[in-house]
């Protein structure tokens, strides 16, 4: 078989010539999609999983929290000089400092994991760009291609 | 009109924003420009001359530049607000403002975060603020409020910025394919050789949900934090449970009327009107509405309890911001903040784009002035009598404040001839 | 609205129970009253609230539970009536018999009354104009929730806050009424759960209803620990003697302390971390499970705020709490002829 493209201008006649291909026993990895805009709905019927990206988050945030709470507790022993009145190993206000490292490191995680997932940046389409403008394609790749 | 027609007539359409800039805009960004620099020019007399050239003296350490440091620090609120929150409850409304509202988290970031430095004696040792390993074993306090300030400020910042990028990688691809030549290159490289397939959008979806969710508390937090900087003293009118929650609800409330004063303009300038409806304003206008009633709310409470507890020192100073020195701009506040905003009850001012920005004006001058009561009258008449004292701002003070609305408006102003103001590749799931 | 008769009369016989048991000299007065008062009206003015939010801001997922929220309106005309029980026991409250402004006893009972009364009767127009489903509905909500707030703010300030006198927290109003939000979230995560029991009917609506819903709960977990967060922080680094005094009386004796503990596992640490996971986040009976656990956690905290200033006698309290759970289910499970339709949509 070879290798077939399809151009949709409207997003319900590609979502059932995708449906009709995926009915007709076509595999998930011989597909290409590209789309103008996110479509849920290719998600629901590709069935596809929730996906790593999530654990990218947690565990960017929980090293953050860690990390936050362990860089105070560490740096308040290191001089332990009273200020303030307070106990030299005050959780508090050390939870605040440990809560925005885990923002911080959370996102950055995320955004770190993004681009590994997506595969992004793109260094050939950098330089020659495809595009598909706002067409929905589909390429349907042929065996042992 | 069929599908194809109208995502090409979006896309001409937003992009028609970033053409060639008219006389006018020239001209205001000429204006905007002047201002910042005379606001340099100032920050170096004030750093050759000494502190002594701003009007802050005992008992009053901290005046106008903090005022500005909360006050940009609230006007960045609202950008995360729209964007992440509005996205997880899945408000519509939120296409039309999403974007400007995110930029202008950023530079509101920036203009904010300038303040503490041009507060600060010797700025040149600033860094003394951030944990690196010294030769001196020396760490920053972090039971210090101010070091909370700068994690809350710096992360709010990047996050801000990751979350700015992520959303408009996909508009950033629209526009190297309409551009050629340079422009079309260096849009090239910051849309990362975004092609849209379908493994791209559905880790972009995904990451964007993640991010949304971090950010939204997030919002919380940082201006949860800017408060502690005042409740956790225990000067009179600062130290109360209240402030978090105000002046996270007082954030969101300049920061939304910000949003309006430059929604408005753009709608009209860049012809928006198609995808920007009067709905979406007058949801937004509700956003307004509500917050101003949580304000007056926190207004009421802590006036009411300053009087419930019978301590001297705070029912003197709760009757200060309102009869002493400062009480005329005590009772602009209350008509700007608690007043004004009420007439929004009404669903044809709420629908008045024209009443609506002006509305809006007069809650930033408002919340401005806020801040400056809040922060000048606790410290000019706290606990002792002979350490009682006013304050008002010097001409550098004054300056620097009028530039700093100069750089945020220069920065708003080349974002608009750079960045596409609305997310087409979101509005094209709406047509 | 026919079919109220069964449900009014076990409600009357309820109400009038708890009256004779606070009446009555085995009765613990004040506290066992005050406690049962606090957790009861949190969760039956906040599950309207919820609704009224919902319908506020379109909210849909709110359609699958929304009718036996609003069923729970009769209950606050029996707590207002309850209220009234703790009249002759004001003598209790610190403040009483110094002459105060704000704080004497008449004043207390008066403010306090009208604003239940207005809730009440804003509830009331409010569950009509939803369940018709008319345009004025959204004015209605507007209206509940401003009183709501108010009401809630009274709860907190007077109900619970003035036992301590002189010590105040203007933070208190505002913990209390999101409190009460999450207090009826927590009931529609009950109310889910109930609805889901079953597998055989075919629920795909109501299971994307609720999965916002356990997201909701979530975000709102995160929002009841930060104003915890921010409450305790700004009195702990104040460190003033009139302050703290509330923190240590509640914290520095054995029993209080792990209470203390308890209704913050309850109320942040559980759902916090339990509803991380998506798959707890898909489980009716889990999240059903973290309702609960709010809900006791809820109860906790109330306790902890009354028990150290009054005394409470268990059996008493118990019967209340019992009783006035009961009231609570019957409103929950009878279903107005209108709610029927209503929950179709």
């Amino acid at each position: 078989m070879m290798t077939q493209t399809y151009q949709y201008e409207e997003a319900e006649a590609f979502l059932s010539k995708l449906r009709e291909l995926l009915q007709s026993g076509i595999s998930q990895e011989q597909l290409e999609l590209q789309l103008p805009y996110h479509l849920p709905e290719v998600e629901q019927l590709l069935e596809l999983r929730p996906g790593p990206l999530r654990f990218f988050a947690l565990t960017g945030g929980l090293s953050g929290f860690l990390g936050g709470l362990g860089l105070c507790i560490y740096t308040a022993l290191s001089w332990p000089l009273i200020t303030g009145g307070k106990p030299i190993v005050s959780l508090p206000p050390f939870l605040i400092i440990a809560y925005l490292l885990a923002v911080l490191f959370g996102s950055l995680a995320s955004f770190a994991g993004f681009l590994l997932l997506a595969r992004l940046p793109k260094r050939d389409n950098l330089l020659e760009p495809s595009d598909f403008g706002n067409h929905f394609v589909i390429v349907v790749k042929g065996e042992g291609q | 009109m069929d599908q194809l027609a109208a995502r090409e007539k979006l896309e001409q359409d937003v992009l028609k924003g970033l053409r060639r800039p008219g006389k006018w805009y020239l001209l205001g960004l000429a204006f905007c420009t002047l201002l910042f620099v005379n606001a340099l020019v100032l920050w170096g007399y004030q750093a050759s001359q000494g502190l002594g050239v701003a009007g802050i003296m005992h008992p009053v350490g901290w005046g106008v530049y903090i005022a500005n440091f909360v006050f940009w620090v609230g006007i960045a609120h609202s950008g995360t607000l729209i964007s992440a929150v509005l996205y997880l409850f899945r408000a519509r409304f939120r296409t039309s403002f999403n974007r400007t509202a995110e930029a202008m988290t950023i530079f509101a970031l920036m203009v904010a975060g300038m303040f503490p430095l041009i507060h600060l004696g010797r700025v040149e040792i600033f860094y003394y603020l951030l944990p690196y390993p010294n030769q001196r074993n020396l760490w920053p306090n972090f039971r210090s409020p101010l070091v909370w300030d700068v994690f809350a400020i710096t992360t709010y910042l990047i996050v801000s910025l990751v979350f700015f990028y992520v959303g408009t990688l996909p508009d950033l691809a629209i526009v190297r394919r309409r551009m050629t030549g340079v422009r079309a290159r260096i849009y090239s490289f910051f849309s990362l050789g975004w092609t849209g397939s379908l493994g791209q959008w559905k880790q972009y979806s995904r990451l964007y949900l993640l991010l949304a969710a971090f950010a939204t508390p997030l919002v919380a937090s940082v201006h949860s934090i800017v408060s502690w900087d005042f409740a956790v003293s225990i000067l009179p009118g600062w130290h109360t449970t209240i402030f978090a929650p105000y002046f996270v609800a007082g954030a969101i409330f300049s920061g939304t009327a910000m949003v309006i004063i430059l929604m408005v303009p753009l709608r009209r300038t860049l012809q928006l009107q198609p995808y920007i409806s009067i709905d979406h304003f007058e949801a937004i206008a509700k956003i307004l509405l509500f917050t101003s009633l949580i304000i007056s709310y926190a207004y009421l409470v802590e006036y009411g309890l300053a009087f419930y507890g019978h301590n001297q020192v705070e029912m003197e100073l709760f009757r200060y911001r309102a009869l002493g020195h400062y009480s005329v701009l005590f009772w602009l506040m209350i008509i700007c903040n608690s007043l004004v905003p009420l007439t929004l009850f009404i669903k044809r001012l709420r629908r008045n784009l024209a009443y609506l920005f002006v509305v809006a004006l007069l809650v930033n001058l408002g919340m401005w002035i806020e801040r400056f009561i809040l922060i000048v009258t606790s410290l000019a008449r706290d606990f002792d009598p002979y350490a009682w004292g006013t304050y008002t701002p010097s001409w550098v003070e004054i300056g620097i404040t009028f530039g700093s609305f100069g750089l945020f408006f220069m920065l708003i102003l080349l974002f608009v001839k750079t960045v596409p103001v609305l997310s087409m590749s979101e509005l094209k799931e709406r047509l | 609205m026919k079919q109220d008769g069964p449900a009014l009369l076990i409600a009357a016989g309820g109400g009038l129970a708890i009256a004779l048991l606070a009446l009555s000299p085995i009765g613990g007065g004040l506290g066992s009253m005050l406690v049962v008062l606090c957790f009861w009206i949190a969760l039956a003015q906040g599950g309207i609230a919820v609704a009224a939010t919902c319908d506020l801001v379109n909210a849909r997922w709110i359609a699958s539970v929304k009718p036996r929220l609003l069923a729970l309106t009769p209950l606050l005309l029996l707590l207002t009536i309850l209220f009234l029980l703790l009249w002759p026991e004001l003598q209790h409250y610190p403040w009483n018999g110094m002459g105060g402004r704000y704080l004497n006893t008449d004043f207390f009972m008066g403010r306090n009354l009208v604003a239940l009364l207005l809730t009440y009767a804003a509830a009331l127009a409010y569950v009509s104009a939803a369940l018709r489903g008319t345009a004025q509905r959204q004015k209605a909500a507007v209206i509940y929730l401003f009183l709501f707030v108010i009401c809630q703010s009274l709860v907190a300030f007077d109900w619970v806050m003035s036992l301590e006198y002189p010590w105040y927290s203007s933070m208190f109003g505002i913990y209390f009424f999101i409190e009460s939000l999450y207090a009826g979230l927590a009931v529609a995560g009950l109310l889910f759960w109930w609805r889901l029991r079953t597998a055989d009917r075919e629920q795909g609506q109501v299971r994307e209803h609720f999965r916002d819903l356990a997201t909701l709960i979530f975000g709102f977990s995160i929002l009841w620990g930060g104003l915890f967060f921010a409450q305790y922080v700004v009195i702990w680094y104040g460190n003033l003697p009139e302050e703290t005094g509330f923190i240590v009386r509640r914290t520095s004796s054995s029993t209080y302390l792990q209470m203390a503990w308890l209704f913050l596992g309850c109320n942040f640490l559980i759902p916090f971390l339990g509803l991380l996971s998506a798959r707890v986040k898909n489980s009716p009976a889990l999240v059903g499970a973290i309702s609960l656990v709010i809900l006791v956690g809820l109860l906790i905290e109330r306790l902890l705020y009354i028990l150290p200033v009054l005394a409470i006698s268990p059996l008493t309290a118990l019967a209340q709490f019992s009783l006035l759970g009961l009231a609570f289910v019957v409103a929950l499970r009878h279903r107005s002829a209108t709610g029927d339709r209503a929950e179709e949509l």
